[in-house]
């Protein structure tokens, strides 16, 4: 008994001297998305800063599959040294509960929470042709046209695909949903006329939106954004209840001691405040969590209100990937 | 559909009738039962709205169909079945499954292994697939895989940054603590290179032109 | 006209400045090397080496990532003369003719053609984006799902011409090619098909993965199987470069896929694909023996090479003056862009015309640097045929397996090409040629999906592919295709084939 005591007591002071000279070599993050996608590239912008605050680089490794939870199971079972972090996003830690039965991780109990890392707002966009000039027009055309409406999405458990049901849920529509692979080919039948409408994360239709290719009825956060100053939010154009944005978050495999979190924590909060960080973050449309937000127990709570948004709205719909 | 005769392969050509499509069109035919039958619990759906179902069933029954009109054509004289070299596959494939389950930690039910890296998954892999052929000599395999796996370790994890798994994690201890990553790195490719110059310098009294060759082929 | 020379000097002048010459240099030459491994196409080469990118400026960035671009293409067509391994969908056809040069010897050659065609090709694709890359534009928004999935269908159809001996084992091989690529999560419901619930089977199985299987580790065996057939290739070595009559017999070829390539890579939703397979049916379809293909006929590596490259460039259209990436190598560069700070959309040529028109004079300079890299290279990768195949194999078994298990760190991939290339290996002893396959797994996953997508919008009518006139033209070509492949007459002369 005493011996286990000793031992435990040793690994206690081994792991203290680990974080206290942590990191000794480079630290890798799993992105599950492939590379160039909007969470890998807030992934680089923020690990780049952080690298040079921690003195040991982030390698960023992307694992791509079943919408993002192959990378984010793997980073899970990771040995929490602190040597593996992940980039998790809404659909990672708040819909895949709800899309994949079989999941192998639960977001609200298998991860140390590092800190918020940037958020992509979602739009309203619909084709050039559409009948209607605002969102209550496109409302109230939704309500009384309701499938002969074409939503298109990005696929079963995209943002769009997400967005878009959440979306129909608050205005009560049941339009024919298309699916696409990925935003670009989306994007093109809209542009087409081909599709009607579509939910989906600013990065990807701001341009097409200033360049007079498909209109947009609002923006569903409490701000208008910078990128799309002239665009109402939700609230402003009178819809309530659809505030939405796509946020990415640092996460650590469960058991990761406190104060190797705490380190990645700092580093996270200080690339979040450095100003070329910044730029190149709003340059995306992003969102950058401010002060409140940005602490692991915000992300923690902010992982449990998600769970509980997406799963019944999901459900409802049908939408599972078994 | 033209049932047709079929002498694909040029090489071989004696006429019985054609157990090779006969075994073609019964492999279709069970491919083709496999695939309904892992589609069976899903649904078709409609023209409006097709379910997941309804494409592959009919590419399924589609290839039955083929599966059919090969095994009718069988009965026509046609290709037999060539020989099979079972050492060739047997070595190759547990080549490249040995490299998967050592290149990383890898657990399967009871069996664990712990991640080796690229530094004992790359000799592996060439020395095991090296036996694929009756002609293989160890000694010349062994260089080549301390001749190329360093050079894929400098490549990919010095020069490119990538995350591929490079050696053994437990062995990180053997190298003095303020060691970056990168030197460890290039201490054990140089150590393996040492190791190829001296496997090679060893033998080279004997078979001094098949040694060349191997070094030529390091290069690549 | 007077814009268009000023924007292009305005290029050319951002392009040639020192700093960015060597980076496309250095990006021609780090893509050449690593997209020559085995299996390893451009997306991901790109991916592996966008990292190095990001600490340059957004121009210098771009433009070396152009240049990893196309020298991955070539490095991947290097790869499918040398040794039969593709490394993506376009360059399954130049493994069919040009690995069989390089068996009879002529690798230098197959390579030589494949690197002056794709220079012409290059461009010319860099001066049609130039002059009319913002009309052109409009093609990519005629293309509706409708259109998409009857030129799938034609592509199927190019996939029955291609193939050689039996049509019926081809239809067969074509077919089990689409049902592999239904293997996945459904696009529409989200369920799961035919996945075994393995989770890494859940999107579907990675082209790489097949084509590395099939081809290379089922080539491979089956050399161990023959020793005869291998030795041939590594005796005989040939000419380095074509020679005049080369030249004579492929000017064409190259011109012709150059237009056929250029036309279907502006169409979204990876529409280049087709272009090489288009490109090598037209010169089959054209030849005085169309015998001679797939037995190393130097058109059969010039046209689809051109078509190729042509395609690979004017995909850069939609992504340029659209800002929508048209297939998954576009969608990287979008990544890239993003990442410097520059969104892609129509206001890139406004907003930043330094890096709107550097990047298309980049896109000639780095044609030329390919040329320039690989010519001389053409001998290095000839002299590595010489290798003996005893210790050749063990080689190209290694870089598979590392190429492969660095695109996504999945050791379940390494085991897949394991696997496939067990079935590639009964698939040749069976009698099945493993090309029609590929073709059906890479343009299955684009017909399907189309297909549902124009049904869902048509509500259920299937007259929707008769009633839309570019959707009815490409049907009908693809019927004439077939009536043609289907002769008994052609057929006849596909059996002498093999009257060696």
């Amino acid at each position: 008994m005493k011996k286990i005591a000793l031992t435990l007591a040793a690994i206690g002071l081994a792991t203290a001297a680990q974080a206290q000279t942590y990191p000794q070599r480079p630290i890798t993050m799993i992105v599950p998305f492939a590379a160039g996608g909007p969470t890998d590239v807030i992934a680089r912008i923020v690990g780049d800063h952080m690298s040079r605050t921690l003195g040991q680089q982030i390698v960023i490794e992307n694992v791509a599959g079943a919408g993002g939870t192959t990378g984010i199971t793997r980073a899970a079972q990771a040995q929490a040294d602190g040597y593996t972090i992940m980039m998790g996003h809404m659909g990672t830690h708040g819909a895949a509960p709800a899309l994949y039965p079989n999941l192998k991780y639960d977001p609200t109990k298998d991860f140390a929470p590092i800190g918020l890392a940037a958020g992509t707002p979602i739009v309203i966009v619909a084709k050039k042709d559409f009948p209607a000039n605002d969102l209550k027009g496109f409302v109230d055309y939704m309500k009384t046209n309701g499938e002969k409406v074409n939503m298109a999405h990005a696929g079963v458990g995209s943002v769009s695909h997400m967005t878009g049901i959440f979306f129909n849920a608050v205005v009560k529509t049941k339009p024919t949903m298309v699916a696409y692979r990925g935003t670009g080919p989306a994007l093109n039948d809209l542009m087409a006329n081909t599709v009607d409408y579509m939910t989906d994360q600013i990065v990807n239709v701001a341009p097409q939106i200033q360049g007079g290719n498909i209109k947009a009825f609002a923006i569903a956060t409490a701000e208008r954004s910078p990128a799309l100053p002239n665009l109402p939010t939700t609230k402003e154009a009178g819809l309530d209840g659809f505030e939405v944005s796509a946020w990415n978050a640092v996460f650590a495999p469960k058991g990761t001691s406190p104060e190797i979190a705490k380190k990645l924590s700092d580093a996270l909060v200080k690339a979040l405040d450095d100003e070329s960080t910044r730029k190149r973050l709003l340059d995306l449309g992003g969102v950058i969590p401010s002060g409140a937000e940005r602490s692991p127990e915000a992300l923690q709570k902010l992982v449990e209100s998600e769970v509980a948004r997406w799963t019944p709205v999901l459900k409802a719909a049908g939408a599972t990937a078994e | 559909m033209p049932t047709s005769h079929e002498r694909s392969s040029p090489e071989r050509r004696w006429s019985i009738r054609a157990p090779q499509n006969f075994a073609g069109g019964i492999s279709l035919i069970a491919l083709a039962a496999l695939a309904l039958w892992l589609m069976s619990d899903l649904p078709r759906g409609t023209l409006r709205s097709m379910g997941p179902a309804m494409l592959p069933d009919w590419l399924a029954i589609g290839v039955g169909l083929a599966g059919l009109a090969l095994v009718a054509s069988s009965f026509k004289p046609g290709e037999a079945l060539e020989r099979w070299s079972l050492r060739g596959v047997f070595f190759i494939l547990l080549a490249i499954v040995g490299f998967a389950v050592t290149i990383r930690p890898f657990a399967l039910g009871p069996i664990a292994i712990p991640g080796l890296g690229l530094a004992v998954a790359g000799p592996l892999a060439i020395i095991v697939s090296g036996f694929a052929t009756p002609e293989a000599r160890l000694r010349e395999l062994v260089i080549l895989a301390l001749g190329l796996t360093p050079f894929c370790m400098l490549l990919f994890g010095d020069l490119l940054n990538l995350p591929i798994p490079i050696f053994p994690q437990s062995l990180t201890g053997l190298f003095p603590a303020d060691w970056s990553q990168k030197a460890v790195l290039r201490a054990t490719a140089a150590l393996m290179i040492v190791g190829a110059a001296a496997v090679f310098f060893l033998g080279r009294g004997h078979k001094a032109d098949q040694v060349d060759v191997a070094v030529q082929g390091g290069r690549g | 006209m007077g814009d268009f020379f000023s924007n292009l000097s305005l290029g050319f002048g951002v392009a040639l400045s020192l700093q960015n010459l060597g980076l496309a240099f250095l990006g021609c030459l780090v893509g050449t090397l690593i997209g020559v491994l085995p299996g390893v196409g451009p997306i991901a080469t790109i991916a592996m080496l966008l990292p190095i990118t990001f600490g340059l400026d957004p121009v210098g960035a771009l433009i070396m990532l152009a240049g990893i671009y196309y020298g991955a293409q070539y490095g991947g067509s290097t790869t499918a003369i040398l040794v039969n391994i593709p490394g993506e969908a376009t360059s399954v056809v130049t493994a069919l003719d040009g690995h069989q040069m390089a068996r009879q010897g002529r690798a230098g050659v197959a390579l030589g053609i494949a690197a002056i065609g794709s220079f012409f090709a290059g461009t010319v694709a860099t001066l049609v984006i130039a002059a009319l890359g913002a009309p052109l534009t409009k093609l990519a928004l005629i293309f509706g799902p409708a259109e998409y999935f009857s030129l799938m269908v034609m592509g199927l159809v190019f996939a029955v011409v291609l193939a050689r001996g039996s049509i019926l084992k081809a239809i067969a091989m074509i077919l089990v090619g689409v049902l592999l690529s239904t293997v996945g999560t459904d696009l529409e419901t989200g369920q799961e098909r035919m996945t075994f619930g393995l989770s890494f089977l859940s999107d579907g199985i990675d082209f790489a993965v097949l084509a590395m299987g099939i081809f290379g580790i089922a080539e491979v065996m089956r050399n161990l199987d023959n020793t005869e057939a291998r030795d041939i290739v590594h005796k005989a070595i040939g000419r380095l470069l074509p020679n005049k009559e080369d030249f004579k017999q492929s000017y064409a070829s190259v011109i012709r896929g150059t237009v056929i390539g250029s036309i279907l890579g502006i169409l979204p939703g990876n529409g280049a694909v087709l272009g090489p397979f288009a490109s090598y049916t037209v010169e089959k379809k054209l030849a005085k023996d169309p015998r001679r293909f797939g037995r190393g006929a130097i058109e059969g590596v010039a046209g689809p090479e051109s078509a190729n490259n042509a395609g690979a460039q004017t995909s850069f259209i939609p992504l340029l003056t659209l800002g929508i990436p048209p297939n998954a190598v576009m969608a990287l560069m979008v990544g890239a862009m993003t990442i410097h700070g520059i969104v892609p959309g129509p206001q890139v040529m406004t907003r930043n015309p330094n890096l709107f028109w550097g990047m298309i004079a980049s896109m000639w300079v780095g044609n030329l640097m390919l040329l320039v890299i690989n010519l001389p290279m053409v001998g290095m990768w000839v002299r590595l045929l010489k290798v003996p195949y005893r210790l050749m194999f063990p080689a190209i078994l290694m870089f598979c397996a590392i190429g492969i298990y660095s695109i996504n760190s999945l050791p379940t991939d390494v085991m897949f090409i394991a696997l496939f290339g067990l079935v590639g290996y009964l698939l040749i002893k069976l009698g099945f040629e493993p090309a029609p396959m590929l073709l059906g797994f890479v343009l299955g996953k684009l017909m399907e999906e189309n297909l549902r997508r124009a049904l869902i919008i048509s509500r259920g009518s299937l007259a929707t592919f008769i009633e839309r006139p570019v959707s009815a033209g490409l049907l009908a070509v693809a019927l004439v295709l077939l009536v043609l492949a289907l002769l008994p007459s052609i057929r006849k002369g596909r059996d002498e084939v093999f009257t060696e």
